[in-house]
């Protein structure tokens, strides 16, 4: 009786022991919704880690602070909204205010940087992937390289010297290294990108040759290499993919989406599932009670003065939605709005204030092509065709010809038209930096511009992340 | 017949004992009760004085024994007061044995095992059912608040929610901050699904050397509960109801219409350009409170039968739990149905226990932000306008009037951004409904009489569904006032694929999840001579299986809820599907534990566990052992402390290493998203989405959290068991805790990381101390008292991680900072520093961008003229220090009586209701407008109507407060029809009072995510308040 006893004692402790030897087994468990990241080949295309590139372009941070520090801050736009209502940092941005705290710059700058980083990684995975399409496997880091040198413009444009991301997170690169770096990423990218027409239906929206081309035009329009500048806009112009709208008030509607002026645009669309621009057009709606959105970013008295003097009644009435007036889609704004004026160039008509709009956020068009065309020329002293182009923008809102005549008129002339041609096309604010106008525009816009102002400061954040990275000085 | 059975079981109980009839002389007979309940006492040692003739009392309370009539009978028993009787000439001895009050004979539960508290060597707390019937909540770990040292309950009173569980200080930053529950032997992960008056007691396991038998997730604490038995006797029915009125406890005065008019003027005074004043004595002055609020009634019926025979224990009960909340609409249902058998087989060698729980809830939940927006909303907005639609913070800007009526050439305008609290409140239509079943089944078998093997198995499977409705174009229509149906119709036509025009949504979640747990241990007990020892050896493997969520969402189905479903919803628009399974988590344990005393003086216990966690798979080191050592001296049992007047006196020391592995798979991995998600594109005409993917953060090399800490310990009762106490010393810390890390914000990843990045460490004292007597046979009374102190720190941090923010606002502003010597993401803000009083002073000093007089002033901490984040200082902790309890009981004849209060100290709350946003156009407290600045030299402390939204020391507010708990009073009428059944009633006032310096609702806020230190904890935002609750309630017993 005993021995059995022992018996099954001994059994017993065996079996608990006995477990042990598919312990590690039995802990591998097999990941489900996490895809881990051995296994992207078995779930994910190159293609789709390329698409997510784009899909920054979608994210909160291309409506709130995008607008904050692309348009508030400059003499096209203020806050708006209501007075009581500051939007976080947006009042102290509007009033040049701001500090390395201000939410905004940090916004962008890291998400600039995640953009970065996801064209750099589709670029690596793409290349170590064999595809069999020479040509698509090309245009796939082609799309990349486009996206990554779009995205280091913008940080170059605000913050100057930045860190070259794959370089060293901390060292920031001269402004010129970064510049070298864009320019190759966009010389590499016209190589491989197909032209517009080029592409399969279904790619519509896609990088193209032509945006590549003229995004390194406008590269070498901030760097003054007019000779390159001028080429690339010539090239882009004589490409046989694009042509003006005849039409200026229809360039921000959904009709001329991705469409004959289009060179390179945000996609966004409405519907289940509804994905678009984070918000933009809510942020910019109109506020109050006969409105739908957020009132943020509104023009100014000194735009639409600026447009009024030039008798420039087409853009006038196609960027700015006055309060009372029935838009041309038959919505009343109504009386009951708070601010005088609005955006209508993020005004959305089939979504108004919804969350996801279906607004394409224009990028590039041909309309400012032939600005950086005109800028050039006239730099490099060829007045006649700079005029040409000019007017060409003119004409079509039923302006008279400019009456320019010498280099310094027709410079100034070109930044006029720019102005008003592109306003609310989130452009101002690094055009007066880089034509140093700043100082005395924002002087006139009732602001004072210190030298600290033609950077943007580097985020109090990564500064607590990295605190021997160089700040920019003034903040 | 049942007589025989019980000789015939006899020698199964006193097998250890020597022979019943071994002595010649007469056959006494007897029975033995308990006290105070009369109730049949089993399993009483009876033995004969000088004699080693003893017995065992039968199921029935009743025994036979051999003694001469000058012979002693000694009464033993567990819990109960010893007793001596002369036999005399009595054949039949009737005894009743007091029950003991000294709280060192009580037996806890240690895991795998119990003890008597006598004998621990670490520090472990309980609490009983009579405790925690008398604090009726859903969830009993409400009814520990206040009882137990070291432990700090956050109470959550929205219906259905859970109580937050801080055990000696908070020892981890990202994610598993809860302490481990244990369930009859099974670890789940929280216990409401379990009826309160289900459970016999509530073990919380606070130290190292007793947690650490639960190494793997320890590290929090560990709370063992123990669900009620079937007893050996006749079948008991029991019923226990209550009904109760909810009601807020502390409700903060708004300001009335013209207050607010004045505040709203007097703001856009300041900051508008073109503000034309709000008109005084407008039509309506809504108390939105009143409006929101409504009283909560809380009802609760528990039936129970229960009994047992020598083969058969069983205990069933049933319980409805009805929870009417105290926004119109919101309500709880729970259903719990409980079955714990114990079958018996060869003379008790063999025990199958089953138990099972199957817990149905019905939730409609109402949104919490109804509060805050009842907090906000002007009072010059009605509930509905005379059209029906409803009030919307809109007036008209020429002529003042909180009007949507606007006359030619008048302007509107908007006086904040707030909801309509009744309306938002009305809207939601959110129905989730939860099944839980959790069952048990374990062998006991007695291998030999001091070697006991157990195998169990436990399981639960969950399921959950959800059900949203949202009445978009209801919603489009209540905006304004003026809308018309009409043009909702004409928009939509117009823009037939836009949602924006849909007329509603309806979504459908499913979620289903299983994990069991297999656990097998040898229990050794033996004594030989003085030493005793006690050993447990075992096993364990655990996993949560693959579960899976699916997730549809369609627009436009009917509006009537009976046609909720996908399949008739409108094909206009695509409908959405999402489904995933979960990954599943894995475990591996295997432990060992002696215990050994000599001669119940000296004490040692050894602990050892190693365990393996599915969560290190990147690493693929999944193993760590956690050890734990305890030992005590009980110097009382000395000789030379004979007579000194101290009936007890312990001390203790312990050491032990803890885990915790409660983080998401450690995986480098591809993100996706399969909605509206920024790795997400449209291409093409048609602008049709196409799915991106971009990759995570890489994974780190991660190990085990592991927590060290060292205990120390004195337990003692003095004058004769009256007074009683204990103080505890212990050390904590997390040695390498794991930090959710945000990547450098140039560096090419977004997502979060875990890494090992800091040192955590817990100090602090608990004392409890609780003095009972009982005057005479109808007066006996108890006071007792606990204090504990917890000093959090974070020693040591990556440079890297040092300064990570927290405890965002939702409005751009941050108020925590993890850093370097201070607590756990402490409160990190600008210093206020007054008010600035006029323009000239602004002009001298360094003032915020927009600063105008009345605006709170800061202090620019770094000297350079620029208010800025660098100017940020810490400002202490939303941890309480100090937690304390205070409970007192007395009984007189048949009236019970129990106070209870609870209270913390050394805490911070952050205002936020008050600090967030400060729209001009949002209301604020009577009290805040009472102090406001209105012009220089009014106030220097608190800012005028105008002001900015910086988060700064101003909002900050002592957390600390004082709560009575629990008032009760209750009287018994024993003895119904038969000396068993009593009936006892009794009135309840939870939260009754509240002394407390704070000005918001409540200074006890959880925070979202269960109270992740680096989000919403001590932020007043969104909060369901604090309720007062008067209950009349009785328990029926047969």
């Amino acid at each position: 009786m005993k021995f059995n006893k022992l018996h099954i004692a001994l059994i017993l402790t065996a079996g608990l022991s006995m477990s042990a030897c598919k312990d590690s087994s039995f802990l591998d468990v097999p990941s489900q919704e996490i895809v881990e990241e051995g296994d992207k080949d078995q779930v994910y295309t190159p293609e789709s880690f390329v698409n997510s590139v784009y899909g920054m372009f979608t994210d909160w941070n291309y409506s709130f602070s995008y607008v904050a520090i692309t348009d508030m801050l400059s003499d096209n736009a203020d806050k708006g909204s209501s007075p009581t209502d500051p939007g976080g940092d947006k009042q102290e941005i509007d009033n040049l205010a701001y500090t390395s705290s201000s939410g905004s710059f940090g916004a962008l700058w890291s998400h600039w940087y995640k953009a970065i980083g996801r064209a750099t990684q589709s670029i690596a995975l793409t290349e170590s992937t064999e595809i069999a399409d020479a040509a698509y496997k090309n245009r796939l880091i082609g799309e990349a390289k486009f996206l990554r040198a779009l995205n280091y413009f913008y940080l170059v444009r605000g913050w100057g010297d930045v860190p070259i991301q794959d370089q060293d997170l901390i060292i920031r690169a001269p402004k010129a290294d970064v510049y070298a770096y864009i320019i190759k990423d966009l010389k590499e990218a016209i190589e491989v990108l197909p032209l517009k027409s080029a592409y399969e239906s279904k790619d519509l929206g896609r990088a193209t040759k032509g945006a590549a081309q003229a995004l390194l035009s406008k590269v070498y329009l901030y760097n003054q290499n007019w000779n390159e500048a001028y080429t690339l806009a010539k090239e882009v112009i004589n490409s046989g993919q694009y042509g003006l709208e005849s039409k200026y008030e229809v360039l921000w509607r959904a009709s001329s989406e991705n469409g004959t002026e289009s060179i390179f645009e945000f996609q966004a669309r409405g519907e289940a599932i509804a994905h678009g621009v984070q918000q933009y057009s809510e942020v910019q709606g109109a506020r109050g009670v006969t409105g739908w959105g957020w009132g943020f970013n509104t023009p100014s008295q000194n735009l639409l003065n600026a447009f009024n003097a030039e008798q420039d009644n087409i853009r006038r009435d196609a960027t700015i939605i006055f309060r009372g007036e029935t838009l041309w889609d038959g919505r009343v704004v109504g009386t009951g709005v708070e601010n005088p004026m609005y955006n209508e160039k993020a005004y959305s008509s089939a979504n108004a204030g919804a969350g996801d709009g279906d607004k394409n956020v224009r990028y590039l068009r041909l309309g400012e092509v032939y600005l950086i065309l005109a800028e050039a020329a006239n730099e490099m002293g060829n007045t006649a065709e700079a005029t040409t182009a000019l007017n060409t923008i003119r004409t079509r809102v039923k302006l008279p010809n400019t009456t320019a005549t010498n280099q310094t008129d027709l410079r100034k002339a070109i930044w006029k038209e720019r102005r008003l041609e592109l306003a609310f096309e989130h452009d101002r604010w690094f055009d007066l930096v880089r034509t140093k106008q700043a100082p005395e525009a924002m002087k006139a816009d009732g602001k004072t511009f210190q030298e600290k102002h033609y950077l943007f400061p580097i985020p109090y954040e990564q500064l607590t992340q990295t605190p021997d990275m160089v700040k920019n000085p003034g903040y | 017949m049942r007589k025989l059975f019980t000789l015939l079981l006899l020698p199964a109980f006193c097998h250890i004992n020597v022979s019943v009839y071994a002595q010649s002389g007469k056959v006494i007979t007897g029975k033995i009760t308990a006290k105070s309940s009369n109730a049949v006492l089993s399993g009483v040692t009876i033995s004969v004085k000088g004699t080693n003739v003893a017995t065992q009392s039968d199921a029935n309370g009743e025994f036979k024994i051999a003694a001469d009539p000058n012979q002693v009978l000694i009464f033993r028993y567990i819990g109960y007061d010893g007793k001596e009787v002369t036999i005399g000439q009595q054949n039949n001895v009737i005894v009743n044995l007091a029950e003991q009050n000294t709280a060192l004979d009580e037996i806890v539960v240690i895991g795998y095992g119990t003890a008597k508290k006598a004998d621990l060597t670490g520090a472990i707390s309980r609490v009983t059912a009579g405790d925690i019937v008398k604090q009726p909540a859903l969830n009993a770990v409400q009814s520990v608040q206040g009882k137990i040292a070291g432990v700090n309950i956050i109470a959550n009173e929205a219906p259905g929610s859970a109580p937050t569980v801080i055990i000696r200080g908070l020892g981890t930053a990202s994610g598993g901050r809860e302490p481990l529950y244990i369930v009859d032997g099974f670890p789940v992960d929280n216990i409401t699904n379990i009826n309160s008056a289900d459970i016999v007691s509530m073990d919380v396991l606070k130290d190292a050397s007793s947690a650490s038998i639960y190494g793997l997730r320890a590290a929090n604490g560990v709370i063992l509960v123990t669900t009620k038995q079937g007893k050996a006797g006749r079948a008991q029915i029991t019923y226990d109801g209550y009904v109760g009125a909810k009601g807020i406890l502390n409700r903060v005065k708004m300001a009335d219409a013209n207050e607010y008019v004045t505040h709203f003027n007097e703001n856009q005074a300041v900051v508008a350009k073109d503000g034309i004043p709000l008109a005084l004595n407008q039509k309506n002055n809504t108390d939105w409170f009143k409006e929101l609020l409504q009283t909560g009634i809380v009802t609760n019926n528990v039936v129970s039968v229960s009994g047992g025979s020598d083969a058969v224990d069983y205990f069933f009960s049933y319980n409805n739990f009805t929870e009417k909340g105290i926004t119109d609409g919101s309500r709880y249902v729970r259903n719990t149905i409980r079955n714990n058998n114990t079958y018996k087989f060869f003379d008790n060698k063999l025990k199958l226990s089953q138990t099972l729980n199957v817990s149905f809830s019905n939730d409609r939940t109402k949104p919490l932000s109804a509060f805050d927006a009842a907090y906000r909303q002007s009072p010059l907005v009605p509930v509905q306008y005379e059209n029906g639609r409803y009030g919307r913070p809109i007036y008209n800007k020429t002529t003042g009037e909180a009007t949507y009526i606007l006359g030619a050439g008048q302007a509107g305008g908007k006086l904040n951004d707030t909801g309509n609290p009744v309306y938002e409140n009305k809207m939601q239509e959110q129905y989730n409904k939860n099944l839980s079943i959790q069952g048990g089944l374990q062998a006991e078998y007695q291998i030999f009489s001091d070697l006991k093997f157990t195998s169990r198995l436990g399981v639960t499977k969950f399921f959950s569904q959800n059900r949203g409705f949202n009445d978009i174009k209801d919603r489009y229509l209540n905006e304004d006032p003026l809308r018309t149906s009409a043009e909702f119709e004409e928009l939509k036509a117009k823009n037939p694929k836009s949602l924006t025009y849909a007329n509603n949504s309806l979504n459908l979640a499913k979620t289903e999840t299983f994990r069991w747990a297999w656990e097998n241990f040898l229990s050794y007990q033996k004594r030989f001579g003085k030493h005793n020892l006690d050993a447990t050896l075992g096993t364990s493997r655990e996993k949560v299986e693959i579960g899976n969520m699916s997730d549809l969402t369609g627009y436009d189905v009917p509006n009537k809820s009976q046609y909720w479903n996908i399949d008739l919803a409108s094909l206009n628009y695509d409908k959405t599907v999402i489904q995933t399974s979960y990954t599943p988590t894995a475990l591996v344990s295997y432990f060992a534990r002696a215990q050994y005393n000599y001669d119940s003086k000296y004490y040692l216990t050894a602990t050892v566990r190693r365990d393996g966690s599915s969560k290190f798979k990147a690493s693929g080191e999944f193993f760590d052992i956690f050890p734990s050592f305890g030992a005590g001296w009980t110097v009382s049992n000395e000789s030379f402390m004979q007579g000194s007047g101290i009936d007890f006196l312990k001390v203790r020391a312990n050491w032990g290493k803890l885990g915790n592995q409660k983080i998401p798979l450690n995986v480098s991995q591809v993100l996706s998203s399969p909605g509206s998600a920024n790795y997400n594109y449209v291409f093409g005409p048609e602008q049709d989405l196409v799915l991106g993917v971009a990759y995570g953060s890489p994974a780190r090399n991660l190990r085990w959290e592991v927590t060290e800490e060292t205990g120390l310990g004195l337990d003692f009762t003095l004058l004769s068991n009256r007074l009683s106490g204990n103080v505890d010393y212990y050390n904590k810390t997390n040695t390498n805790a794991i930090l959710e890390v945000k990547p450098l914000l140039n560096s090419p990843f977004s997502q979060k990381y875990f890494d090992h990045g800091g040192k955590i460490s817990n100090q602090g004292v608990e004392i409890g101390l609780n003095w009972t007597d009982q005057i005479n046979e109808n007066l006996s009374y108890s006071i007792g008292g606990n204090y504990s102190y917890n000093k959090n720190t974070l020693k040591e941090v990556k440079p890297a991680y040092d300064g990570a923010i927290g405890g965002s606002l939702n409005n751009g502003q941050i108020t925590k900072q993890l850093k370097k010597g201070q607590p756990l993401y402490a409160w990190y803000m600008l210093e206020s520093d007054g008010v600035w009083q006029t323009e000239a002073e602004i002009a001298d000093g360094v003032a915020t961008t927009g600063a105008k007089p009345g605006y709170l002033k800061y202090k620019d901490q770094n000297g350079d003229g620029v208010i800025d984040d660098n100017d940020k200082v810490f400002h202490g902790s939303y941890l309480p220090s100090s937690t304390f309890g205070l409970n007192l009981s007395v009984n007189y004849k048949k009236w019970d009586f129990t106070a209870q209060g609870y209270g913390v100290a050394g805490n911070k709350i952050y205002n936020g209701l008050k600090g967030t946003r400060v729209n001009g156009g949002e209301n604020i407290t009577k009290e805040t407008f009472d102090n406001r600045w209105t012009g220089a030299g009014t106030s220097n402390t608190h800012p005028g109507a105008a002001h900015d939204a910086l988060a700064s020391s101003y909002y900050l507010e002592s957390g600390a407060y004082f709560r009575i708990n629990n008032l009760t009073l209750g009287y018994t009428i024993p003895k119904l029809y038969n000396s068993t059944s009593k009936i006892r009633m009794y009135l309840t006032a939870q939260n009754p009072f509240m002394f407390t310096k704070y000005t918001g609702f409540s200074p006890e806020i959880t925070g979202t995510n269960a109270g992740a230190p680096g989000e919403t904890a001590g932020i007043e935002l969104s909060a369901y308040p604090t309720t007062r609750n008067f209950i009349f309630g009785v328990n029926v017993s047969f």
